[in-house]
């Protein structure tokens, strides 16, 4: 029995666990579900270990237990399988499985490699995975190397005499149909000596899998529910707090697209980060970049704005094929850019609210380079009530304020300033649910007003939610385009099975 | 543990900008104590006079400091005008101080555009145009001492060294660019752009500004201000020396840091640096009071700018030091 009492985990500003208990018995599958920053990773790091709780305790079958990091959190049988990919991808399967760990199979200062690929070779049975343990991890599909990590994790078996935790990690993402049924009967299997704590926005899943669901929302356990009692509908409502329908996105508000091309890449090509791209942005479309980590989303993004030159193709902006490549020469094209690294990129921390909102634009509130700091305060007061920033005053540091002002100070920067395509990275990252809603109003409004958004979304919800067309990328190669709100929206696993 | 000093830590936070003017007061408060004779106007008003020059390097080297750079050339630069002052006081003039800030600002852009489009860490690049601008001074006066003509610098010159109602022209001097050096950085485009790559670059180049040009702007007005502050070393000794300036350096770095902008930039400024020069000049005076040797005083600036690197530094900006 592994239990949480009343565990607490602060961050600067952020009470991100608040007095959350949790158990799980041996044998069990209990599911973990919650939005996007409820503190499911939070909680779960405090669960093997890379995380120190604020207060609280943990239990292990009655005895207290503090984790220093992951690596004690494994000698107490506690193992993370991860859901971006961790395994090293220039490593065989066997150096991966036992990276950390390679002492047992030393002798004399050299590994003994017939012994390791023979433990492998056993791991891998368990995940009834029949490939050679030798083989460099990178040619295995991302199903295969799911099942690696879990192998992985599952040499605790042999290093423990307790009882096994296993935390999976959004593990059905980059799956198949096929490909869950088949992990889930492991799963099932492996309880004999295992118990699992899984993580999903599948909810239908969670709910196949678990025999008791743990709902979050905002750090806290808002719900504990068993498998006989659940029902998809219900737990939504307890994570978001209230239905979730087409509403949160805003689709009813969503109107169709003018004619007038904004941006068009035609056969636009940069080295190994895209190839061959072609599109049309128009007024009032919001255009959603979809693909994996390194398939091309940001760097098309990067050219769109000025950064990147590509080495091939036309990009054209509102007529006029781009020939200077520079941030400065983007912006004035009227492109404004949302950064994902809001702190980095977004806002000046140290300046404050005004300041921010005019960066992109003193020439406008300036003559001969004095600046007209009065203009540029009624030009953010006028904003801060627009889009109800909460901020005492305008003269308060941007640094200051919470994640979904940030937002709305970097999108008022650029709204201010006449932008007519507007880039948006990954628009909602860290932000809490009300936020995000106000971004999501936002991006109705602009594209009611035809401003044209490219958007790299944060879930593949959100992205079918507030789209209108989606591109679907490959490593850097185009798959499809789904011209969703005119021809009917695209499902979750449509573009899953387009994306790897 | 970790919540009792992060409490302290955002009180500290609070304390942080205030400690300037309280060191510069309880500075003056100690010494006055100590010597009486210390708070008399007289005194009072010909130290800050003799800190001008120092006072005009550091407001230049503030800019530098300010986005987040150095400039180590300040006092090269210096030592170079003080012998360009002399030279062609007798063929130019008054004109003479215009060639002498036009030197100073081009050898500072010609650091600025080493340091951004060479990618030379500014602590290089302006140590190797110090390095140049030494050399330029030893050239011109054949590395000795030269002196300037009475009757030619007071008639080019004079205005800058007499006093008026009591007052020393030099604070006057010094009071004039302070103002438009403030003007500069809190009125004007140019130094709301400062502000921002000093506070986040990454942010100013994706909000479009021409960062690199800023940049170089920002050194070259280092260089003048050093420039400026050679000009009038000269005019004040009457002369100029390759090595004249020698020891200014440190001091106006000190002056900078303990004066409340940091070396991270974006926060501070040239009032900042005004109060710094002031403890920098109370902290000279009182070392001929406690009767220190004048060969210590730059080991205790050493050490003063050590502690207010320390207390100044944004940890949060720094992933590693090296």
């Amino acid at each position: 029995m592994y239990e949480l009492q009343s565990v607490d985990k602060m961050f600067p500003g952020v009470h991100a666990l608040k007095s959350v208990d949790f158990k799980i018995g041996r044998g069990e599958i209990v599911g973990l579900v919650g939005e996007n920053g409820a503190g499911k990773s939070t909680l779960m790091k405090v669960i093997y270990g890379a995380y120190q709780p604020d207060g609280g305790t943990i239990t292990i079958d009655g005895t207290a237990v503090r984790f220093q990091n992951p690596r004690q959190a494994m000698d107490h049988g506690i193992g993370m399988v991860f859901q971006e990919q961790s395994l090293i991808t220039n490593l065989t399967v066997m150096e991966n499985i036992f990276l950390g760990f390679e002492a047992q199979f030393v002798s004399m200062g050299v590994i003994n490699w017939s012994k390791m690929a023979e433990a492998a070779g056993k791991q891998l049975a368990k995940v009834k995975l029949d490939i050679d343990p030798g083989m460099v991890t990178s040619k295995l599909s991302f199903a295969q190397r799911q099942l690696v990590e879990l192998a992985k994790v599952l040499t605790l078996e042999e290093r423990i005499d307790g009882d096994l935790v296993i935390l999976l990690d959004e593990p059905t993402s980059v799956l198949a149909k096929d490909e869950v049924e088949l992990l889930f009967k492991l799963v099932r299997d492996l309880t004999s000596r295992a118990s699992f704590i899984f993580v999903s926005h599948r909810m239908d899943e969670v709910l196949e899998l678990s025999d008791r669901v743990y709902v979050l929302k905002d750090g806290a356990v808002v719900d504990v529910v068993s498998k006989t009692e659940a029902n998809v509908d219900a737990i939504q409502h307890k994570m978001v707090g209230r239905d979730v329908d087409k509403e949160y996105y805003r689709e009813q508000r969503q109107t169709d697209f003018r004619d007038g091309v904004l941006v068009s890449f035609d056969d636009v090509s940069l080295g190994t980060s895209y190839r061959n791209i072609s599109f049309e942005l128009h007024a009032g479309e919001v255009l959603c970049l979809v693909g994996t980590e390194g398939s091309g989303r940001e760097a098309i993004l990067r050219t769109v704005f000025g950064l990147d030159r590509p080495d091939s193709g036309t990009v054209t902006i509102k007529g006029q094929p781009v020939t200077r490549f520079h941030a400065r020469a983007g912006v004035e094209r009227g492109i404004g850019y949302v950064p994902r690294e809001r702190k980095i990129e977004g806002i000046v921390g140290g300046m404050n609210v005004y300041e921010n909102m005019t960066l992109s634009q003193m020439q406008n509130y300036s003559s001969n380079g004095v600046l007209r700091i009065g203009d540029e305060k009624t030009l953010a007061r006028s904003w801060i009530e627009r889009l109800g920033i909460k901020t005492p005053n305008e003269y308060k540091d941007c640094g200051g304020l919470s994640g979904g002002n940030q937002q709305k100070v970097v999108l008022a920067k650029w709204r201010s300033g006449g932008s007519d395509v507007i880039l948006l990275d990954h628009p909602t990252r860290g932000l809490d649910i009300g936020a995000k809603e106000d971004v999501y109003d936002m991006v109705r409004e602009m594209s009611a007003d035809g401003v044209g958004i490219i958007l790299v979304a944060d879930t593949l919800e959100e992205a079918i939610g507030l789209s209108h067309t989606i591109l679907v990328l490959k490593d850097g190669e185009m798959q499809r385009l789904f011209n969703g709100f005119r021809e009917g929206k695209p499902t979750l696993y449509d573009l899953v099975h387009h994306m790897i | 543990m970790d919540s009792i000093a992060k409490t302290i830590g955002l009180d500290f936070e609070r304390v942080r900008q205030h400690l300037p003017w309280v060191t510069l007061v309880l500075l003056i408060l100690v010494v006055g104590l100590a010597d009486a004779n210390f708070l008399k106007p007289q005194n009072l008003i010909g130290m800050a006079a003799d800190i001008v020059p120092l006072f005009i390097m550091a407001m230049g080297l503030t800019f530098a400091i300010y986005i987040g750079g150095i400039d180590l050339s300040a006092q090269s630069v210096a030592n170079m005008t003080t012998v360009i002052a002399t030279v062609s006081l007798a063929t130019f003039g008054i004109g003479a101080a215009l060639i002498c800030i036009f030197f100073g600002a081009v050898l500072g852009g010609v650091s600025g555009f080493v340091t951004t489009r060479l990618l030379v860490p500014s602590f290089v690049s302006t140590l190797a145009i110090g390095g140049v601008a030494f050399s330029i001074g030893e050239w011109l006066s054949g590395q000795r001492a030269l002196y300037m003509d009475a009757t030619m610098r007071d008639n080019a010159f004079g205005w800058m060294v007499g006093n008026t109602a009591g007052i020393p022209h030099e604070i006057f001097i010094g009071g004039v660019l302070l103002v438009g050096a403030w003007f500069l950085q809190s009125r004007t485009t140019f130094g709301r752009a400062l502000k921002a790559i000093g506070a986040g670059e990454l942010a100013a180049v994706a909000s479009g500004l021409n960062v690199d040009r800023i940049k170089i702007m920002a050194f070259a007005l280092s260089g003048a201000f050093a420039a400026i502050a050679g000009l009038l070393f000269a005019v004040k000794l009457s002369g100029g020396s390759p090595t004249i300036a020698n020891g200014f350096l440190l001091p106006a770095i000190v002056a900078v840091l303990v004066g409340g902008t940091p070396l991270t930039g974006g926060v501070g400024g040239v009032i900042n640096t005004l109060i710094g020069t002031l403890i920098v000049a109370v902290i000279r005076s009182s070392m001929l009071y406690f009767e220190i040797d004048a060969t210590k005083q730059q080991m205790v600036f050493g050490i003063i700018l050590i502690v207010a690197i320390a207390v100044t530094i944004d940890r949060s900006k720094l992933s590693v030091v090296k």
